[in-house]
Parts: structure tokens; sequence; C-alpha cells
């Protein structure tokens, strides 16, 4: 449920004291009709929040943390899983990690002393999978930086990262969203925030890591180390690598197609009734 | 309310008629033209002053009643199998232009004719309200003469009404879908039309609604399938190279 618009208001006197909803919406970026829609809704969006923080120089979590329903975001968080900060990293730049480590003459000169006599890239994943995560992330600098999170499939990676099978049952359970409606959701690449927290919840993972999947926050506004991903990435073996590249690969393939079924069939009807 | 209900029908189907001469001439799906038009004409002939003026001119004895039904047999014959088309159903293609189909609407004509040739058809009535009334063996005759007249659109429907369902719940886009719902809710409505003789007398008028509503909702639903391939076709001029496709 979106924020009472009485407590927003509160909120918005307690950061911009003495700047007109004009000018509030002016540096946030936020269109003066929507706002003022959902001020007589009664009910403010939370990216609404998220913009205005944003605008002045707030940090979004501890804004959304003033409201009731996101209390529990005040104080520190339990940091993101490796298996949640993967789940962040774009298919594309996955499969740039599988090419990356499995060429290693690209960065022969980058790292000429570490690969010396390895003759392929398996022998890099085994070196990293014993070594420390800090040792890890210089190796790979550079050419494959990972581009911010969300990517076009976060919302259901990250739900399937922290999901031990039960978490949709429990969720459901938790909110009185059906399944078949959550599911939905995931497959649009979308999430309520509240939702978002519901799930974090019931995995009893740290409560930002659905905020930043759907992008209402950035990485860094939930307080994930700068270069965790890259670091969770380069700790990866090579079968995990390759094994999770597979999966994303597999699951766009099957997404496209669908999404292809759908456009032959749109076709096909219009092709006939249009 | 009945009356107006007709009329409105009566103008909403020659609207959609109207809108399809454009592709009439362009020579793009004439037979939406065509099937829009058949169910102006069949709408027209089944109320009260229309009726009475078209049959008098055929010689008053309700052949315009029977011409009525035949239409109505060509329009659901030809809307099913554009919409079994679209919605790529084979299973309901099949049904109504495979055997079967053929079987069934040859069976359901003949059975029409007969009714219609043993009745005392004399003295033009809509809906063959005043037939029915002239005695006991006419009022049955009716009946049944009515059941046959509505066996066939139902047959068809019942044909498409499960890939509507399928295509109500798809991921296409939400205008596809809802179009789809409205062809499903017509087609129900006019597969309901079978259990007219199971409503009492009294509540006449529900039989006029379900038929009404049925028209009503294959015209809008067509129309909504049409206005969204307008709007998609302007969407797509509007960001030429934009991928249709979700980036990985």
């Amino acid at each position: 449920m979106p924020l009472p618009a009485k407590a927003f208001q509160r909120w918005l006197h307690g950061i911009a004291p003495d700047t007109s909803m004009a000018d509030v919406c002016r540096l946030s970026k936020v269109k003066r009709t929507t706002l003022a829609q959902q001020l007589v809704r009664g009910k403010v969006a939370e990216a609404t929040v998220v913009s205005i923080s944003r605008a002045f120089g707030v940090n979004p979590v501890d804004s959304l943390a003033y409201f009731e329903n996101y209390r529990d975001l005040a104080g520190p968080q339990i940091p993101p899983s490796p298996q949640e900060l993967v789940s962040q990293i774009a298919t594309v730049d996955l499969l740039r990690a599988v090419i990356a480590r499995s060429t290693p003459a690209v960065e022969a000169g980058a790292e000429a002393e570490a690969e010396a006599g390895t003759p392929a890239g398996l022998e890099t994943g085994a070196g990293q999978g014993t070594g420390p995560a800090g040792s890890a992330g210089p190796r790979r600098p550079g050419p494959l930086e990972l581009s911010p999170a969300p990517h076009a499939t976060s919302v259901k990676n990250w739900v399937d990262a922290i999901d031990d099978g039960e978490l949709r049952h429990r969720v459901s359970a938790a909110t009185g969203i059906a399944p078949q409606n959550y599911s939905a959701q995931l497959t649009a690449n979308r999430l309520a925030p509240e939702v978002a927290i519901a799930t974090s919840r019931a995995a009893g993972v740290g409560l930002t890591g659905g905020l930043v999947a759907t992008g209402l926050i950035t990485e860094e506004e939930a307080n994930w180390e700068p270069g965790a991903r890259q670091a969770a990435l380069d700790r990866l073996t090579d079968g995990e690598l390759t094994a999770l590249a597979g999966e994303r690969l597999q699951a766009l393939g099957k997404m496209l197609r669908r999404q292809e079924q759908d456009q032959e069939q749109t076709e096909k009807i219009w092709e006939n009734l249009g | 309310m009945i009356e107006t209900l007709q009329w409105t029908t009566l103008i909403v189907c020659g609207a959609a008629a109207l809108s399809r001469i454009p592709n009439l001439i362009h020579k793009k799906n004439r037979s939406l033209f065509y099937i829009f038009a058949l169910l102006t004409v069949a709408t027209l002939l089944s109320i009260k002053g229309p009726y009475a003026a078209i049959d008098g001119l055929l010689g008053n004895t309700n052949v315009a009643n029977l011409l009525l039904r035949f239409i109505i047999f060509g329009t659901i014959y030809f809307l099913g199998i554009r919409i079994a088309k679209a919605f790529g159903d084979t299973y309901g293609l099949q049904l109504i232009r495979g055997r079967a189909g053929y079987v069934v609407l040859a069976a359901i004509s003949a059975a029409l004719i007969v009714l219609f040739a043993l009745l005392d058809t004399e003295g033009s009535s809509a809906g063959m309200a005043a037939v029915s009334m002239k005695d006991e063996r006419n009022a049955t005759l009716v009946e049944y003469y009515g059941a046959a007249g509505r066996a066939y659109p139902a047959y068809v429907c019942l044909a498409i009404l499960p890939a509507m369902l399928r295509g109500v719940r798809s991921s296409l886009p939400v205008m596809l879908r809802l179009g789809a719902l409205l062809l499903a809710i017509g087609a129900a409505a006019i597969t309901l039309s079978l259990l007219f003789p199971l409503i009492p007398q009294s509540l006449g008028s529900v039989e006029f609604i379900i038929n009404y509503t049925a028209i009503l909702c294959f015209v809008f639903g067509l129309t909504l399938i049409w206005l969204a391939r307008l709007r998609a076709g302007r969407t797509v001029t509007a960001h030429p190279g934009r991928p249709s496709a979700g980036r990985g």
C-alpha cells in the first residue's frame, strides 16, 4: 500500500520546510499533476518519495523508513547474499564474463603472471574458487564494467536467488497476493515495493534487496558495497558461472520465443479481423 | 426498452459496416464489411416496423423471417471462420468448415425449411409471434422452428468459444484480450439462447436482451481489435527502429 498523504506532508516538511510544491516537483522531476493526484487520493507512491529524497540529497531508504509501513528499513540491514548480488548482474554481463574467462589471451597483458602456463579458463576459475574475494576483484579490471542494476529480468532472478522452494507460498500467505498474480508480476519484472519487502522478510534476507531489484533505489542507496556484485561474480567458479549463464539464456530464450509467438498471433488476428 | 436496444444495435452495426468501407475499397479483409452489413440487415429484419415493410414486399407470408434465419446462418458462418482463423483455432475451424460443420448446417437448414413449410405463415409478424398464436399446432411448430434457427449459431459459437477463452487468458496485448473477452461473451450468450424454451413466457424480454447483447458484444469486440491495430500501426510509425522484443 502506498504512503498516506498526511505522513507524506509531514515528511516533506521535515526535509524541505520552505520549499513550495512547485519547486519540489521541479527539483525532483516528479510531474506536478502526478503528485497532485497522489495527494488528492491520499496515497503517495514510494517512487515519488525516492525522487524527492534524491533531489534533496537524502537517502531514499532513510526517507522510506520514516513511514509506518517501512519502519523496518531504519537501521543497518543484513548485507546482500552472494546469490542476490549475482542475480542483479545482467545476463549480457554474465555472458561477457563467461567469454572473458574462456579467452585468457585477451587479458594476458594485465595478468600475464597469473595466467602463465594455464592452458584454459578453467584453471582461472579454480584459482578464484580458493582465493578470497578481495584478490579476485582487481584481476578483472576495465572492460568488464557491469551495467548497473536493475536489468531486464532482475526481479525474477532476485526472487529465484533467495527462493528456498517455499518462498512464494510464504509471500502469498503474508501478503494475500494470489501465487499466480505474484508470478505474473515477477515475469513482468515488476513488484510493488511493499511486496518486495515482504518477499525479503519471508526469505530472511536484507530488506532492501527487492527495492534494488525493482529499480526503486540504487545499489549505492541500499548501502551495497561498491564492486560487491563484481566480487560475487568473481567468486563464482567457472562451472557455477557457466551453469548460471546457461539458465539465464534458456529463460531469455523462452521469453523471447513467447514474445515472438504473441507477435505472430497478434499479426494473425489483425490479418483476419483488423 | 427493447425497442431502444434494437435500434441501438442497428445503429452500431451500421456504423461498424460503414467504418469498414475504406478497407472494402482497399480490398483489405473485405469479408468483415460483408459480415457487418449482413448483421445490420439481420438486425433490421428483427425489428417490427422494418420487418413488416420488407415482408409486405415479399407477400406477407413471413418469408422475411426465413430469410432472416439464413442471413444469420451466413453471417455466423463467415464470422466463425474469420475468428477461428484469427485465433489460430484449427479445431474450431474444422468444426465449422469441416464435414461435421456442413452436415450440421445442412440438417438444420433442411429442418428450418420443412418446419417453415408446415407452418401456416399467413400474416406478417416479427418473430412469428402472431403465427404461433393461431393454434396449438402452429405454436409448437414455431417453437421448433425458432429452436432450429438458434441451433446453428449456437453450434458455431460453441466451436469458437474455447479459443476465445484461451485468448482472454493469453499474454496478448490488453486490447486484443479485451476483444477476445467480448467475443467470448457474445459466443456464450448465443450458446445460452439454446435454453430459451426453458425461459418462462413472463420473462420474454430476457431473450431479446441476450440476443442483442450478443450482437453488440461481437461488434464491439471486433471493433476493439480493429482499433488495436490502428493504434499499433501508429505506434510503429512513431518509433521506427525500436526493437519490439525484450532485451536481455
